[in-house]
Formats: C-alpha cells, sequence, structure tokens
C-alpha cells in the first residue's frame, strides 16, 4: 500500500461522500409531512410519547384508558418533563416522537419552526370536540385558524396565605389577595422575620418572574397586543407592576435572599412553607391546594381568589398542550391518543378515581381544571364536595372563580422568545443589574424584533 | 519527535537541491507498515477533524436548520456575532472566569504539591486523598454546587458563619455565581497537583544543598531553585487548565442551565460553549453556532500563543541549550 | 479543572480526561539520565513535618468531606437533606428504592457501561496501534506527522461539534450511542502521544531477535511491544474509561430518548426535574448522584496504582 494513493483515494471519498452531508433532513424523511399526512390512515404498531409524566391518577387513569383504546398499538412513554433541547434536536435528526408533550406558550414557537404539525385534519379524522375545550386555552395554541395543539390542563393562581401569622399581625386574606397594593406591602412588613440578612418568615413573595402577567394585568395592562404582533412591555401600567412586585422583595432582603430560602423549603412536603410557618402569603398555582391537603391538612391555611384592584378575581392562565411532531412515524395513532386523553369521559374517569381516593385517605377532593369546559363543569357538579370542610371550601370557591376568570397570552408564532425577553428583563432587575424601566425597554426591543422576524416568516409561508 | 538520524536505509540525497531522494525497498517497507498502524489515525483525522473543519468553515456562512437545506448567507452570521450582546456577554463571563479560575487553581495546586513535598512517607496518602475529588462526574459536582453553596442553607456559608463570615448567594447572586464554579473547580486539582508534586520531586537536592550554603532562606530557594526547576510543569498546568477553563460547560451546565431551569436568570452562568450548545442543539441555528466555534478557536488560539511567547522568557528545560 | 484539549475525535469541549496532553513545546527527549531524586526531607525538622502532616490532614478531609457528605445526604429523608450532620438524624433507605422507581437506573447504568467499555476498548487498541506506527518504524515526514497529532490536540472540541454531528445525522445514527464511542476507533492524540513515549523507551533487541525468527510486525506490535507496556495499556483504558463514563455533551447532543441516557446524562434529567426548577426533590438528585459517582471510586481504588502514575509521568515527560 503506498501512502500516497492511499491519501488521495481516502480524501477523494469523502469529498464526494460529505459533499452530501450539507442536505436537509426534511427531503429523505419518510414520516409525516405537512402536506402529506393522512390522519384517517390506519395507525401503525407504536407510537413514543415525549415529555409527559404519569406521576398522579389524572394522568395516570387517562394514560391507562388511551392505551387501551389504542389497543394493539404499542404505546412507548419516556417519562419527565420536556426538554426543549432534547425535543428540537429529536426533530432536527430525524428521529421525533409520535406525540410531544409541552406547555401551550412552547407551542408557537415549535409550530413557527416547522416543528409540529397543524392538527385540523387530525381533529376532523377524530371527531375531537374542540368547542369543549376552555376558549382561552385553545386560542393560545391555534394560528392564522389552524389548531397546533390539544390543550390539558388549566394552571390558575389564587391566593394562599397562613391564617396564623396573618391573625396575628392583625390582618386577614384580604389584604393579601392583591386587590390593594399598599395592603400587600404592609403585609410584607408585618409578616416577615430576618436575622440580620437571614430570612425566617416570608412576608409575601410576589413570584416574580412567572407571573408578571399576572401582576400587569391587575394594573390593566396587557404584556402583548390582543394579535399577537405587537409588544407592550413597555406599557406604563407594566413598569408600575414590576416595580412594585420587585419592591416587595427589596423589602425582604433582595430577591436573592428570598429564593434561597424558598429552594430549600420542603415545598411538597409535610414541611411546607405553611405547614413550617415561614411564609405569610403569595400567589401560586391552583394544584398546589392538593400538595398542601394531602401533606398539611391540619396546616393553617386561608384562601382566596387573586384580585385585581377593582375587587374581581383575575388569573393568568398557562396549561399544557399535545403536539404531533414534523416527521412522526405515526401520527395517526398519536391523534387517536390525543383524542382519548383529552375527552370529557376520560376527565371524568380520572377525576372519579382520584374523589374516590382522597375520600379513602379521609381528605378532600378539591376538583381539577382540566382545560375542558365540560370536564370542569360536571366534575365541579358531580364530584367536588359541596360542604367541604374549611378552609379547603374557600379554595375550591377560589379556584373556580380564577378559572371563570382567566386569560392567557395571545398566541404568537414567537412565544418563547417572547416569553424570554420578558423573564430575563425580570431576572435582570431582581438581580440588580439593571433598574425596571431600562430592563422592559431593553425586553421590548428584544421581544418585538423576535415576534416581528417570527411572524414575518409565518406570514410567507401561510399567506 | 526525532532527533536529527535520518531514516534507516535512506539513500544520500543526490547533489542537485530539491529532488526527492528514492527509497530503498527496505525503507519503502518501513514506511508502509509504519503507514499502516498510523492508517486509523489518519482516516480519523480525515472523517472527524479534517473535513469538519473545512465543513465548518462553510457552515459560518449558512443559515442552516437541519430541517431545511442550508442557505448561503456569506458573512452575515459574523456580523450578527459582532452585534449579539450574548456574545459580548458569554465571551465577557468566560475570560472573567479564566482570569479568576487558573491562576488560584495553579497557585493552590502548587501550594498543596509543596506540602506534599514536605510530607515525607505519607504524601502518598495524602495525595490520593487530593485526587480522589477528580473522579467525580461533572455533573454531580454541578449537584454538589448548588447544594454545598446554597446561599441560606449550604455547607459552605454554614462553615463561614462559623468564623463570622456571611457569605453571599452563591447561587443566585450573579456577582458571586462565577466565584462559586471557580471555588467548587478547585475540588479538581487533584491531578495537577500530582503533576507539580512529581515535578517537585525530580529537583535534584545538590541544588538545595548549594542555596543552602549559599545562605540562601526558604523563599529565596523557592524563588531561585524551585519555581525555576518545574517551570516546565507550571506552564503545562497553565495552559492546560487555560484551554479548559476557556471551554467550560459540563458543571455550569448542570447547575444551571437545560429543562428545569428557564424560569430563573443564569446570565452570569453563560459561558460561551454553552451559547453556542444553545444556539446549535436547541435553537437550530448551526451556521451561527459553526461561527461562535470559529471565534472561541480564534481566541484559544491567541490566548495560547501569549502564553506559549510568555513561557519562552520564563521556563527553564533542562534539556534545552539555549 | 484540567480537561484535554483535543480534537474532534474523542473528548469534545468540557470532557474531562484527568490529565492534559502536551501543549506544543519543545519536546523532551524520551530518555533522560537517572539524577539524584530530591530526599523526601526525611528527617529533618520533624516539627515543621509535624505541622505540615496536620494542615495537609486538615486539607485531606476538606476535600473527601463533599464526597461523604453526599453519601450521607442520600440517607436523609426530604426535609434533612440540608442540616449538613454527616450522621444522618433519621437515616433511611427509601430514597434509594424511590430513585429506583422514578428512573430507569439499571438501564442507564447498563448504557454507560456498555459505551464505557466500547470506548475504552476502542481507543486503547487504535490508539497503541497507531503510537506503535511512530515508535517503532522510521520515515521521512514521520516527525512532521506526528506534529500534526500534537496539534489536533488544541484543537477546541466547539469547533468540530456541529459538523460532527451533521455527520452522524447523515448516518442515521443521531439518537443511538454510536456517536459516543465510535470515534474512539481511529485513536486519539493523547493517548497516541502517551503510548508513543513508553514504546520509544522499549530496547531494540527483543524485536531485532524475533525479527529474525521471522515474525511479522504484526507479532511484534501484538506479542512483544503491548505485553511489555501493559501499565500504559491499562493506564490509557482507565483514563478513557473516565472520560466516557462521565462524559455530558456528547450524550446532550447524541441521545434525546431517555431510554438511551448514559448516567451521567439520566442524572441531569433527574436534576431538571426534581431539582430547583422542578420540584425540589433533592434527596433523589442527591441520591442519583452517589449513584452516578460510586463506579468511578470504585474504578478509582481498582486502578490507584495507574491513574497516579500515569499523571505523574505525563506530567514529567511534557
Amino acid at each position: 500500500m503506498r501512502a500516497r494513493p492511499l491519501a488521495a483515494t481516502a480524501t477523494a471519498t469523502l469529498v464526494l461522500a460529505l459533499a452530501a452531508c450539507a442536505q436537509g433532513t426534511q427531503d429523505d424523511q419518510d414520516g409525516a409531512t405537512a402536506s402529506a399526512v393522512d390522519f384517517g390512515a390506519d395507525p401503525g404498531d407504536s407510537m413514543s410519547v415525549m415529555g409527559f409524566g404519569t406521576g398522579d391518577e389524572i394522568a395516570q387513569v387517562r394514560y391507562d384508558r388511551a392505551v387501551e383504546t389504542l389497543g394493539d398499538v404499542d404505546v412507548k412513554l419516556a417519562e419527565g418533563e420536556l426538554d426543549i433541547q432534547a425535543f428540537l434536536s429529536a426533530v432536527a435528526s430525524g428521529n421525533p416522537p409520535d406525540l410531544v408533550y409541552a406547555n401551550r406558550d412552547q407551542i408557537g414557537t415549535f409550530a413557527s419552526r416547522g416543528a409540529i404539525l397543524p392538527l385540523d385534519d387530525c381533529v376532523e379524522a377524530q371527531s375531537i370536540d374542540t368547542d369543549a375545550f376552555r376558549d382561552e386555552a385553545l386560542q393560545q395554541v391555534t394560528f392564522d385558524g389552524r389548531v397546533y395543539g390539544v390543550p390539558e390542563f388549566n394552571q390558575v393562581q389564587i391566593t394562599m396565605a397562613n391564617s396564623d401569622l396573618l391573625s396575628e399581625a392583625g390582618l386577614d386574606v384580604s389584604d393579601v389577595n392583591g386587590s390593594d397594593r399598599a395592603a400587600i406591602e404592609t403585609a410584607t412588613s408585618e409578616l416577615m422575620r430576618a436575622d440580620g440578612n437571614k430570612l425566617s418568615v416570608i412576608g409575601y413573595d410576589s413570584k416574580l418572574p412567572e407571573f408578571l402577567p399576572l401582576w400587569a394585568k391587575a394594573g390593566g395592562a396587557d404584556l402583548i397586543s390582543e394579535d399577537g404582533r405587537t409588544a407592550q412591555l413597555d406599557d406604563p401600567a407594566v413598569l408600575e407592576a414590576l416595580e412594585f412586585a420587585v419592591g416587595v422583595y427589596d423589602k425582604q432582603g433582595g430577591f436573592a435572599a428570598v429564593k434561597t430560602f424558598r429552594d430549600s423549603a420542603d415545598f411538597f412536603g409535610a414541611g411546607n412553607q405553611f405547614a413550617t410557618n415561614v411564609l405569610g402569603a403569595m400567589p401560586m398555582e391552583q394544584w398546589y391546594i392538593n400538595v398542601l391537603n394531602e401533606e398539611s391538612p391540619d396546616a393553617p391555611v386561608a384562601f382566596d381568589a387573586f384580585r385585581g384592584s377593582d375587587g374581581e378575581a383575575l388569573a393568568y392562565a398557562t396549561g399544557s398542550a399535545w403536539g404531533i411532531p414534523e416527521g412522526a412515524e405515526n401520527p395517526q395513532a398519536a391523534c387517536a391518543f390525543v383524542k382519548a386523553m383529552t375527552e370529557t369521559d376520560a376527565w371524568m374517569a380520572a377525576a372519579e378515581e382520584r374523589a374516590a381516593a382522597r375520600e379513602r385517605d379521609g381528605l378532600v377532593f378539591t376538583g381539577v381544571l382540566t382545560g375542558n369546559e365540560d370536564a370542569d363543569e360536571r366534575i365541579r357538579s358531580e364530584l367536588v364536595p359541596a360542604d367541604a370542610p374549611q378552609p379547603w371550601a374557600d379554595a375550591i370557591t377560589a379556584m373556580y372563580e380564577a378559572n371563570d376568570a382567566a386569560f392567557a397570552t395571545p398566541a404568537n408564532p414567537a412565544d418563547t422568545e417572547f416569553e424570554t425577553a420578558w423573564t430575563d428583563a425580570v431576572n435582570r432587575v431582581l438581580n440588580g443589574q439593571q433598574e425596571p424601566a431600562e430592563a422592559l425597554a431593553q425586553a421590548q426591543e428584544e421581544a418585538q424584533s423576535a415576534l416581528d422576524e417570527a411572524w414575518e416568516r409565518w406570514d410567507e409561508e401561510e399567506g | 519527535m526525532t532527533t536529527a538520524a535520518p531514516a534507516r536505509g535512506q539513500a544520500a540525497p543526490s547533489s542537485g537541491r530539491g529532488r526527492r531522494p528514492r527509497l530503498t525497498p527496505s525503507a519503502r517497507r518501513e514506511r508502509n507498515a509504519g503507514l499502516r498502524f498510523i492508517s486509523p489515525w489518519i482516516i480519523g483525522f480525515l472523517i472527524f477533524t479534517a473535513w469538519p473543519i473545512l465543513y465548518s468553515a462553510y457552515l459560518s456562512l449558512t443559515d442552516y436548520d437541519v430541517l431545511s437545506d442550508p442557505s448561503f448567507v456569506g458573512l452575515e452570521n459574523y456580523q450578527r456575532m459582532v452585534e449579539d450582546p450574548k456574545v459580548r456577554l458569554a465571551l465577557w463571563n468566560t475570560l472573567v472566569y479564566t482570569v479568576l479560575q487558573v491562576p488560584t487553581y495553579v497557585i493552590v495546586a502548587l501550594a498543596l504539591a509543596m506540602l506534599l513535598n514536605q510530607a515525607g512517607r505519607s504524601a502518598g496518602f495524602f495525595r490520593t486523598a487530593f485526587f480522589i475529588p477528580k473522579m467525580t462526574p461533572p455533573v454531580a459536582v454541578g449537584v454538589l454546587l448548588l447544594l454545598l453553596f446554597n446561599g441560606q442553607y449550604g455547607l459552605i456559608n454554614r462553615m463561614l458563619a462559623v468564623v463570622g463570615i456571611d457569605g453571599p448567594a452563591w447561587t443566585t447572586d450573579p456577582m458571586w455565581i462565577k466565584p462559586g464554579i471557580a471555588l467548587i473547580s478547585l475540588w479538581s486539582v487533584g491531578a495537577s497537583v500530582i503533576i507539580l508534586f512529581a515535578a517537585l520531586r525530580d529537583v535534584p537536592t545538590e541544588l538545595y544543598d548549594a542555596a543552602r550554603v549559599d545562605g540562601a532562606g526558604w523563599w529565596r530557594r523557592t524563588r531561585t531553585v524551585t519555581l525555576p526547576m518545574i517551570s516546565g510543569g507550571i506552564f503545562f498546568v497553565t495552559v492546560v487548565n487555560t484551554i479548559a477553563a476557556f471551554q467550560m460547560f459540563d458543571e455550569a451546565y448542570s447547575a444551571y442551565f437545560g429543562a428545569g431551569n428557564s424560569t430563573y436568570s443564569n446570565d452570569a452562568a453563560l459561558f460561551y460553549v454553552i451559547y453556542l450548545f444553545r444556539e446549535g442543539f436547541q435553537e437550530l441555528h448551526m451556521g451561527y453556532a459553526s461561527a461562535l466555534a470559529w471565534l472561541l478557536f480564534v481566541v484559544i488560539m491567541l490566548v495560547t500563543a501569549v502564553q506559549l511567547v510568555v513561557s519562552r522568557r520564563l521556563v527553564y528545560y533542562e534539556s534545552e541549550q539555549r | 479543572m484540567t480537561a484535554v484539549p483535543t480534537s474532534g475525535t474523542t473528548a469534545v469541549a468540557g470532557a474531562g480526561v484527568p490529565v492534559p496532553g502536551a501543549p506544543v513545546a519543545p519536546p523532551m527527549p524520551p530518555s533522560t539520565p537517572p539524577r539524584t531524586r530530591a530526599p523526601r526531607h526525611g528527617n529533618r525538622r520533624p516539627v515543621l513535618r509535624g505541622v505540615v502532616i496536620v494542615v495537609l490532614a486538615a486539607l485531606a478531609v476538606a476535600f473527601v468531606y463533599p464526597l461523604l457528605w453526599l453519601l450521607s445526604a442520600s440517607f436523609k429523608p426530604r426535609g434533612e437533606v440540608f442540616d449538613n450532620r454527616l450522621i444522618p438524624a433519621n437515616p433511611t433507605f427509601e430514597n434509594y428504592v424511590t430513585v429506583w422507581q422514578e428512573a430507569p437506573l439499571a438501564l442507564w447504568l447498563g448504557n454507560t457501561v456498555l459505551v464505557t467499555v466500547l470506548a475504552a476498548g476502542a481507543v486503547t487498541l487504535s490508539s497503541a496501534l497507531v503510537a506503535w506506527g511512530f515508535a517503532h518504524f522510521r520515515f521521512r515526514g514521520r516527525g512532521a506527522l506526528f506534529g500534526l497529532v500534537l496539534a489536533t490536540m488544541m484543537l477546541p472540541g466547539a469547533v468540530t461539534l456541529i459538523p460532527t454531528f451533521l455527520i452522524w445525522n447523515q448516518l442515521g445514527l443521531v439518537g443511538t450511542n454510536v456517536p459516543l464511542w465510535a470515534g474512539n476507533l481511529f485513536g486519539s492524540a493523547f493517548y497516541i502521544f502517551l503510548l508513543r513515549q513508553f514504546f520509544l523507551s522499549l530496547p531494540r533487541e527483543p524485536f531485532e531477535a524475533a525479527r529474525l525468527d521471522g515474525a511479522n510486525n504484526w507479532v511484534m506490535f501484538w506479542r512483544i511491544a503491548v505485553p511489555l507496556c501493559r501499565p500504559a495499556i491499562i493506564l490509557t483504558f482507565l483514563f478513557e474509561a473516565q472520560a466516557s463514563w462521565t462524559d455530558l455533551m456528547r450524550p446532550l447532543v447524541y441521545l434525546q430518548d431517555s431510554s438511551t441516557f448514559t448516567i451521567p446524562r439520566g442524572l441531569k434529567a433527574l436534576i431538571d426535574q426534581f431539582g430547583p426548577g422542578g420540584e425540589s426533590q433533592w434527596e433523589i438528585v442527591v441520591t442519583a448522584s452517589v449513584i452516578t459517582t460510586l463506579p468511578m471510586i470504585l474504578l478509582f481504588f481498582l486502578g490507584q496504582r495507574h491513574f497516579v502514575q500515569g499523571i505523574s509521568t505525563t506530567g514529567s515527560k511534557g
């Protein structure tokens, strides 16, 4: 073997072989592409799901039911929360799962990248009853009239407070439910306890950055225009909301102090912040009611809806949605599975299971917010006890009030980037790196340019 | 590397310059045999080094998201790089971290090695103790970072409190995130300690004796004998760790990035390779990420070149005749 | 943290091979004449020695303590993880049961063992072959070629990361564990350098004798050179085993289905799900960390001699 010819052949082969490398994967996929999917065809043998977890009965019961519905199709579930990087890499490498479970505010970005398919044909083929879904939930996953996700769950905020700490300070839950910001500020000072720099009781946790939209809306502002095209982060009311929420942290030694204290708490256990009396009040998503009821049923908790300055209930709704990735091998099975997971009967079966379990354990069934209006109503009327003990009765009332009053971010194809822009801005303020006005101005710029770019691409392709 | 000895069996060069001397059959056999053994590396080099370098250069001039074909955009990615505030942030973070971490690391390694050198027979035992943490997978180091350095209840701050220091919020305060990572990186100093310790042991005692005879105290001896004699080892450890610091990824990504960390700020921990990884594999901007990789390459090369130049003045190699 | 600044062939940016390769510096000749080694200051000033030992002991405790803390924390129930006691107040095995239920640990461990053995085995074999080629045979251009090998050590992994991914993608192997070890079939510059040093130090007589007996190149390599350099071979295997086991970047890039994860990748997924951004179930994360780390500690104790000797040698020859 001579060295020179060897080198020459090797190089030549490589150049030829890899010149073919720079090619998009979409062309050589025999999986689903936007134009080619026939949702009415027979489902294949197996189906993979990414991003879902069967941690509790509500998930497990529906999952088992859906798997049964699919009959011979072998369902493979990789449990665990969705890792966006893993998902997008999977789509890019032509190995996407057949079904992906994501947050509703990620669907827009996935859709605009071409990573998930429009589902109108799926809805038709499986007769999915889209009217049953809550308006704002469905709207969040609908672009240009086409549905890209099937909603599941609704998460809304209610006010949760430690009734013992409140009464000790001569306050009550209406002082901390958001309707009176000055009252919250007072309550924060009254309720907090600190030893030098070390917090021992958090007075009020305004839950930044996640809940900025809630605070903004309470002050009458939306972060983005209704058509989803214009960012409104530099609106003075948004600024006011941010300054208020940050101010609450500053009163308590700064966000870092509150966060590290919060991080070391036994959030999901019997030693949670209410049970150990280390938290005065906070807005919190309604599923936490269940955690409290299960882990520390005797903890002194008080509930109310979160209210805007007009005293009316208000909540910022988020939730999950099912999407079918571009290139999925078995979209038909995926579609059938989604139908089975989100139909009213599925929710009822799951809720019944949970209600029964609660009764066995001597706990209260506090309801489930499913994102499906019909299911919500039926669950409330048939399964939720009308005479639940306090404070759980208040919790239930608050929860359903919030559900009815919930608003969601309008759908837009850059939802992830938009959220990152304002979340980063809030974080910069929380860390003392920027003033609120500056931070929001920067976020406005970043968000608007992301929106413009995404909408441009969207309008080009769809228009 | 070969010394000046000519290859066996090679014919003497003919008088005319530039004409390749012909190899004897045995020389040719030798060469071919050698190349046969080396061929795996050559093939690997072509496929996984040479080609990717060319391809990466090409990609950096395109807009490619893998789902569709690449589109040529010329120098747009580089221009975007110049304007991108995150690039500046990532570079800054990486530079600050490197400047902070490398000198500290080398000094600590040297100090430990010097201590070991005085320990006599038990040096081996302590050497082992210092090295064991190096076996910890970086992901687990990230976990320890989050737990031990927790601002309120972490062990580090508890211990600082014992001596009256109010420890900062290592894992949430942006000013202290990088120092926290640098501090925990010191935990893996073991390998460098071993290298420097071996270098220290190689210093001939005669030199110390001579210095002592001349009346030199400890510091003088260290400065004039020890440090020059082990300067090769110090240089080695410095260069390697600088390059590694520039490519910090595992621990910071485990602790501060990924699926569970989308809400809280991690700007202070946005190292360059993390940003590159995100741009390439999450945002699927493969062209842009390729351009980012080239910038990193240039920066590392520059820094290493500077270190090499500096070393010519400072590093003493016993074998050289300068 | 020391890590190899290697080419894209093996470790990628951030993967921690314990000891780095040599920078492009004037090389040392392969063997140096024996000289007087500094005695370990045996009997000089015992007081100083005593102080040094105490300081070292304190430092040694500090270094090993985090591992003990981690182990101890894995036996603590959830609320107590932060109490920082070395001996748990209420020890429990429950975490180990829970973590086994929450995550497919057996699967992950199996994946990791497979990948590690393949990666370490492949790189040891191929690097030995290549190193032998450089050490034993002499030909024009050998120096330049070896210089090229050394140069690739300086290449940051990030530069070749994306094209390498695209190559594997084109071959349809993304999502499998093949990219995690197959690159090692072509040798790795660092180990080639290391093994070459050892091969160079072998005397030529056995080979001349073998050649007279009619042995071919392969036999001389496999039957003579390799056995004579067994410590170096084992060393290479151990180093790469550690690097491969602990690698995070490559599993992040190439593995998406959680059933294919290696254990560091799995641990990362657990951090995401149960850590600060997730459910704050630290006890699960801690326990999984112990399970991830323990095999490496065991590996160290098994090959302790080799690790230490290997690092010392590389450093001094660099």
